[in-house]
């Protein structure tokens, strides 16, 4: 998975993950509770900032994942900023369609464009604190000890850890299908699709069985226990979370008064 | 002799009828490395779970230091904490994505302290040399990494027993050198019994102490390496065959009449019997 290559070599990994949770957890509701452009900006540029430089990864890498969701919230907020308008309204661009509608942009409508579009990135931002600095594994055993039901961090481990044996197996297949011309032509296509997916889903199932058959070896009486890796402590993040909250206020703050 | 564990008359039935064991007796001498040969399908992985109760017999009975194995739920928990298997897929028994915490799970289900589960799972991949892989996910080790991984997980509940299916298969001559070699040290340090399922013929003279043939869920035959491979035919009747070096001691004897010693199955021993051809002929 993308981000958890990169999240295996940042130098928070070591650091307890529940902390890493709440920090993101925290900023990315701020930022949403505050609804503003500024507090928008603020977050994406600090928690990017706090990635780069607490979490070691290279600068180039966090633009890159930012970019990721670029294309949807791009497309998402033209939707919001370019729509239809009243005859006579006080329009910054506007345009005739079939000499019948009228559609534009307008300042209010572009303010509300901008400010989810820094809302969202500043979001997105925040979670990429998390998923960039700490691996699938840690975060599914963190929630466990957030007291989320055991029965849904164990199967999460569990699709986690499957998800790459089984698409490995899959691109086998497709492999070997591929070198035997299977992919050739819409129809043999759609059929060996039809086939791999019934394939890899009886392979899933024998594997299922013998996952257990070990598991069962190994002592297991049910429950998947296990122990992690000691973390450092990750009590300074709880600082850190006070700050970029309080700054996060602020500069809605700062935003209101200079505004108004 | 003292038997580590031991099989008698073992039958089981799967629910679809097929017969996968029929009256299987076998043993494992303590401290030695046992060798189970048999061809796909022979019988192999289902022995194995029967000998640490993932599977009860429907005949016979499993012998763990000379006591009958009772299938309670402390027996079993007795019998897996001294009898590990490594499965031949590292897949199917690595879990977690994390190798620590893989590592980490038997000791936990062996209900052991904090600092003992951490203190076995550092010795376990010391043991095994991934120390420096513990950080990693378990999706980004190669093969040969994963099935480390996996003996690490087993000897980390540091069972009196360790069987393992198919241990080399899939690895490179590198990787089938350095897993033997771990397995003896696994003997030598920590008085481990070995067994092993393989059907590739040449590791065995090198490493096993005795070997059993099982074919179609029967045990047709029992003995020392050299013993087994003096009926090539049997072998070969099921879809096995000599190692090389005792394949061409065969050859050598039967089709040119060639005087040599044919047990002899490693390269130790077929250099001392050309080291010897010569001597002969240089004195005669």
């Amino acid at each position: 998975m993308g981000t958890d290559r990169y999240a295996y070599m940042s130098r928070l990994r070591m650091a307890d993950p529940v902390p890493k949770i709440w920090f993101s957890l925290a900023v990315l509701i701020v930022c949403l509770m505050c609804d503003s452009i500024a507090v928008g900006v603020f977050t994406l540029i600090v928690m990017a900032a706090l990635t780069a430089s607490l979490g070691g990864q290279k600068v180039k890498t966090v633009l890159r994942f930012l970019r990721v969701p670029l294309a949807f919230l791009v497309i998402g907020c033209v939707t919001i900023v370019f729509r239809p308008i009243g005859e006579g309204a006080d329009a910054l661009w506007s345009v005739r369609l079939f000499s019948r509608w009228t559609w534009g942009i307008t300042p209010e409508w572009l303010a509300v464009g901008a400010g989810v579009f820094f809302k969202a990135l500043g979001a997105v931002s925040a979670m990429y604190f998390l998923s960039l600095n700490t691996p699938v594994a840690d975060i599914v055993m963190a929630l466990e000890r957030m007291h989320v039901p055991k029965l849904m961090t164990e199967l999460m481990e569990l699709i986690y850890r499957f998800i790459f044996v089984l698409s490995d197996a899959a691109a086998r297949i497709r492999t070997a299908q591929e070198s035997r011309l299977g992919y050739t032509g819409f129809r043999r296509s759609i059929d060996s699709l039809g086939l791999l997916s019934s394939v890899v889903f009886l392979r899933a199932w024998k594997r299922s069985d013998r996952v257990w058959s070990a598991l069962e070896s190994r002592g297991c009486s049910g429950a998947l226990r296990t122990l992690p890796q000691e973390y450092s402590s990750g009590a300074r993040l709880y600082v850190l979370m006070c700050a970029v909250c309080a700054a996060q206020l602020a500069v809605l703050a700062a935003e209101r008064w200079l505004l108004h | 002799m003292k038997c580590a564990i031991e099989a008698k008359d073992l039958c089981y039935t799967y629910e679809d009828g097929t017969t996968a064991l029929d009256h299987v007796s076998f043993f494992a001498e303590e401290g030695c490395v046992t060798g189970i040969l048999g061809s796909n399908g022979a019988g192999k992985s289902t022995l194995f779970l029967n000998l640490n109760g993932v599977l009860t017999p429907a005949g016979g009975e499993v012998l763990l230091d000379g006591e009958k194995v009772s299938y309670t739920r402390q027996g079993l928990t007795e019998l897996r904490r001294k009898v590990g298997i490594v499965f031949q897929d590292p897949d199917d028994q690595l879990f977690s994505a994390d190798v620590y915490r893989d590592v980490s799970f038997g000791p936990v289900n062996l209900g052991l302290p904090e600092d003992e589960v951490r203190r076995r799972v550092e010795s376990a991949l010391e043991l095994t040399g991934i120390s420096d892989l513990r950080g990693k996910p378990t999706h980004a080790l190669s093969y040969g990494q994963k099935k480390r991984a996996a003996i690490a997980g087993v000897a980390a509940m540091q069972p009196r027993v360790m069987i393992l299916d198919e241990p080399t298969a899939g690895l490179d001559p590198q990787g089938v050198s350095d897993i033997m070699k771990l397995l003896k040290k696994l003997r030598s340090e920590l008085g481990m019994t070995i067994i092993l399922a393989t059907h590739d013929m040449d590791i065995v003279p090198l490493y096993c102490d005795r070997v059993f043939l099982l074919s179609g869920g029967k045990m047709l035959r029992s003995g020392t390496p050299e013993e087994v491979f003096s009926d090539p035919e049997e072998l070969r009747r099921n879809h096995l065959r000599l190692p090389r070096i005792a394949h061409l001691m065969e050859v050598l004897s039967d089709r040119d009449g060639v005087d040599v010693d044919r047990s002899a199955a490693t390269i130790s021993a077929a250099r001392r019997e050309i080291l010897r051809l010569l001597q002969e002929e240089t004195d005669a």
